[in-house]
């Protein structure tokens, strides 16, 4: 092996992997909010009566969902380039339509899990449709589905590296220009797995904060 | 069909092809490594089973572009061979998927009741024959439908080896998109064509399922 | 001549942490006695027999099988297991395997039978247990009284010198007891040795040869069948007993 580990120049570039882990951040934080706010508007469509609302969201999440993330960038890089956003927004967009399609289903399942009779007492006691999904089923469901949430958040975030490819100078893309000047290859690509475990584990962690959803969640913070 | 999907088709139809294959071998090779890395951290293998438990936690922490990269940069670098993108790709496949099917087999094995194993160990069988015999067959068949969910993931991830430069279906789309500058047909046939093989493949797993599943 | 028992248990006592389980358990079994144990939940019958075919680990005392120890380091388990069947309470057979496959796997597999001969001594055993048209079906599709005579064949197919039952009627539905018991009745008259954890008095009057009682981990008493139903010799037995026969 005449390779020689040498860790020097990854610190000496630690500038460079700040502020990609900075815009990899950014990038997760916005299109996570924004798959979030998909998901619980598709979710919450595909839980009501309405067939023509069920289907929608059903051919929503099907469609998003077996549609490859980077064929979601490139679909708004390079597809809608007459749109002429900034890369940066075009990952937010593919991360958050995509993602959005998982938020969805578990969404409508959370919903779907919480009892029937929590919403017609809540009726049977004068609040209105909105109220009572706002106040009684959003907040049981949440408690629920929060393990798998997690794991759709640590997705997102380790997905955000996929913005690399179309130019976003995130955490990936700063460790492949690093790698271009110093030749560090392995060091670097360690590094921000490390950088990107670490990211996963805090956020991970950081939900166990939401009351009641402790029990279980690390058991079932599979998969992402 | 629009004229310039025609007119590439033979191409496109190519970059499915290797898309395929490419999923094939990881799945296989991805689903025997995962059930024997989770076989080995359920029972507890001395020392094997901290290699594995190292080895799940840090590619599950790890995107799969990482992963790649370190397939096909990292590992020649580090150890002195050339890297052909293919090979990269498959390996990185391979390791990915098997971090996710090992943790998957794992909570399949939980599922078989304890009562199962003392019946089997009660008539003389030895503890590896009754994981061979017993918990195995039953545990893989209750996790189909989740093994199935990673397969259709990874189909849709061979699209991130067009990143390393090898020409499946979303490499070569691109390619053709460089001389065509037609986006949107382009891109809207390969994200119909990922649409289809992920509901085929969703599909098998469920009828192999319906005809498999056992209620331990 | 006397032989020695075939299954002698000395001051066995097992705790799980700070819980003490069993309690200097002693008792001998004879080759072709029918012994039932009997007792309220939690007082250990299950756990003993257990740590007869080795299942169950215990701290102290010793369990003899043909002289064989069971506790011994040494000691091969399995092939011990092939001459001491076994039957659940929740019959426990294997879900992915038909009824046959379930009787054959132990016999090609632990005794190293060839499949021919596993395959024609299950159909016999079937047969005996009034299962042979089931030989295909799933466990899944068939009804618990004929889950637990295919498990009761399971064990019979390793020709064992002795069988254990852990409360083999417990899971089933009232409809289903006798079909089990009458099973086990024609065993017993075929002169198998026989140590039956359950609560069917009815079936251990009629074919016990000693009645076992437990308590708390403690045997309390072990009186022959007669004596035991008329005139127990301990406390605790006799309160138990008016409480299971009252219904």
């Amino acid at each position: 092996m005449s390779y020689k580990l040498d860790w020097a120049p990854i610190w000496n570039n630690r500038d460079l992997i700040i502020e990609g882990f900075v815009t990899t951040v950014e990038l997760s934080a916005l299109g996570l909010v924004l798959a979030l706010a998909i998901g619980v508007i598709v979710g919450t469509a595909g839980s009501t009566n309405s067939r023509i609302l069920r289907s929608g969201s059903a051919a929503y999440v099907e469609l998003m969902r077996n549609t490859p993330l980077l064929v979601h960038m490139y679909i708004w890089y390079v597809a809608l380039a007459f749109l002429q956003l900034p890369p940066f927004m075009c990952a937010v967009f593919g991360l958050a339509l995509y993602s959005g399609a998982y938020v969805a289903e578990i969404v409508r399942s959370g919903i779907g899990a919480v009892p029937q009779g929590q919403r017609l007492v809540a009726l049977a006691t004068g609040l209105t449709s909105a109220q009572a999904l706002l106040l009684v089923v959003y907040p049981q469901a949440l408690r629920m589905v929060t393990p798998s949430l997690a794991s759709i958040c640590s997705q997102l975030i380790k997905d955000s590296s996929l913005a690399s490819v179309i130019t976003v100078a995130e955490l990936t893309y700063q460790a492949t220009a690093i790698e271009g000047q110093t030749f560090r290859t392995f060091e670097v690509y360690i590094t921000i797995s490390l950088l990107y475990l670490l990211l996963v584990t805090i956020v991970t962690y950081g939900l166990l904060l939401v009351p009641g959803a402790r029990d279980d969640l690390e058991q079932r913070v599979s998969d992402a | 069909m629009p004229e310039v999907i025609l007119k590439n088709l033979p191409f496109l139809l190519m970059g499915l092809r290797l898309t395929a294959e490419i999923a094939f071998v990881s799945i296989i090779g991805g689903t025997v490594l995962g059930v024997l890395v989770g076989v080995v951290r359920y029972f507890r293998v001395p020392v094997l089973a901290q290699v594995a438990d190292i080895y799940i936690i840090f590619v599950r922490g790890t995107p799969l572009l990482v992963v790649l990269f370190i397939c096909y940069f990292g590992f020649p670098t580090l150890l002195g061979y050339q890297a052909r993108a293919y090979y990269a790709a498959v390996l990185g496949f391979i390791l990915f998927i098997a971090a996710y099917l090992a943790e998957d087999i794992r909570a399949g094995l939980r599922t078989v009741r304890p009562g199962l194993v003392q019946a089997a160990l009660a008539t003389g069988l030895a503890r590896a024959q009754v994981i061979r015999l017993v918990v195995l067959p039953i545990a893989l068949r209750n996790v189909i439908p989740t093994f199935f969910n990673q397969y259709v993931r990874l189909f849709k991830f061979t699209s991130v080896a067009s990143v390393i430069g090898v020409n499946e279906l979303t490499g070569s789309a691109m390619l053709v998109n460089g001389r065509e500058f037609a986006p949107i047909p382009i891109i809207g046939f390969i994200a119909l064509t990922y649409l289809v093989c992920c509901f085929v493949i969703s599909m098998v797993g469920r009828l192999l399922y319906s005809r498999l599943a056992v209620r331990a | 001549m006397t032989e020695e028992p075939m299954i002698i248990l000395d001051k066995v006592s097992k705790s799980y942490g700070p819980t003490v389980v069993l309690r200097d358990c002693t008792i001998s079994i004879k080759r072709g006695e029918v012994v039932v144990i009997c007792g309220p939940s939690g007082s250990g019958k299950s756990t003993l027999i257990k740590c007869i075919n080795g299942l169950e680990p215990y701290q102290s005392g010793s369990i003899r099988v043909e002289g064989v120890e069971v506790g011994a380091r040494t000691t091969n388990l399995p092939a011990l297991r092939t001459r001491i069947g076994m039957v659940f309470q929740h019959f426990e057979l294997y879900p992915h395997m038909s009824a046959l496959d379930n009787i054959i796997l132990a016999q090609v597999h632990a005794l190293k039978r060839e499949r021919d001969e596993a395959e024609t001594r299950a159909r016999k055993l079937l047969d005996r247990v009034g299962l042979s048209q089931r030989a295909d079906a799933r466990p899944a599709n068939l009804s618990g009284g004929q889950q637990q005579r295919v498990a009761i064949a399971r064990a019979l197919a390793l020709d064992p010198k002795a069988m254990l039952f852990d409360e083999p009627t417990s899971a089933l539905d009232p409809e289903m007891i006798s079909e089990v018991l009458d099973v086990m009745v024609e065993l017993a008259g075929e002169g198998m040795t026989m140590l039956v954890v359950t609560h069917e008095m009815g079936f251990a009057r009629s074919v016990a040869d000693r009645i076992v009682f437990m308590d708390r981990g403690e045997i309390v008493e072990e009186t022959p069948t007669d004596q035991f139903f008329s005139a127990p010799k301990s406390q605790r037995a006799q309160e138990f007993l008016s409480k299971v026969l009252a219904h």
